[in-house]
């Protein structure tokens, strides 16, 4: 059985009446071995698709699993929009996902937030001299 | 199958060894995760941050047999030992029919090789699941090579180094 794992993802405003925008990318569900290389080609697309300065923010409200494949495949996607002069954040990591994400090391270079609300307000915060 | 395990008075701290064989293959990995989840927290008597941590180690240690260490429909099995009180373990086996097999000398060296490098300089898809996971959540992980072959991977965590 490949394990269930569905992607919503919309663009929505930082704030309401600003212009700027994030796209938004939700994984429902669990990422393991048996469905992670057929989803990570699924976000991939999604990302070269997706305009060169707009952020992209990954809701993890609903994920209940990540396997280190996974995380390898969340560090790749940091990277590929790095290159594109992108951003790719964090939101609403599970108790779970966090640990794990922090054990590897991941928060030490990706941003992460509690909350999607938080991550926009970051994005909309001026840059740190 | 279920061994050893006597219930105790209390109806708690129940102790033993659980075995569990399934055929490697990707069909049987969230089916193995629930149950490990399960038997975590229901008689470990683990907080719900470790039950979860022993679910991801175990579910490392069978993708790891899968792809090293077995041929599709090959026999993968998986003991647990919970000694009350002061340990849970988990012994992964496999017949070493993999396309990319090692021995266990070469997969300690990788691990071992991995376990110290930055996060930032792991460029790569693979390499953190032994690594950088089970190895930092395990007080012992070792592998062993099994006869005729395969390796024989355990791994314990001790209760007492549970904060």
């Amino acid at each position: 059985m490949v394990t269930p794992i569905e992607l919503l993802y919309h663009i929505e405003p930082l704030a309401e009446g600003n212009d700027k925008q994030v796209f938004v990318i939700q994984f429902k569900g669990e990422l393991d071995e048996s469905n992670i290389d057929n989803t990570a080609k699924e976000v991939y697309k999604l990302l070269d698709e997706s305009a060169n300065d707009l952020p992209v923010l990954f809701d993890f409200s609903e994920l209940g699993y990540m396997n280190s494949k996974s995380i390898g495949y969340l560090s790749d996607w940091y990277t590929r929009l790095g290159e594109k002069g992108s951003e790719l954040l964090v939101a609403a990591a599970p108790e779970n996902i966090m640990d794990i994400l922090q054990t590897v090391g991941l928060d030490n270079f990706i941003r992460m937030f509690p909350s999607v609300e938080l991550a926009k307000a970051a994005l909309l915060a001026p840059p740190a001299a | 199958m279920i061994d050893g395990i006597p219930p105790s008075e209390e109806g708690v701290q129940l102790g033993g060894r659980i075995m569990v064989v399934i055929a490697s293959s990707l069909y049987f990995q969230s089916g193995i995760r629930d149950f490990t989840l399960d038997m975590a927290r229901n008689l470990t008597g683990l907080n719900d941050q470790w039950a979860h941590r022993f679910q991801t180690i175990v579910d490392e240690m069978c993708n790891n047999a899968i792809e090293h260490g077995s041929k599709p429909g090959d026999e993968i099995a998986l003991t647990f030992h919970l000694k009350p009180g002061e340990y849970l373990e988990v012994v992964v086996e496999d017949q070493g029919t993999g396309e990319k097999k090692l021995t266990a000398s070469e997969l300690a060296a990788l691990v071992e090789a991995k376990k110290h490098t930055s996060p930032v300089d792991i460029h790569s898809l693979r390499g953190r699941g032994l690594a950088r996971i089970v190895s930092r959540w395990t007080d012992e992980l070792e592998f062993t090579d099994r006869k005729p072959s395969g390796i024989r991977a355990r791994a314990r965590k001790y209760f007492r180094n549970i904060t």
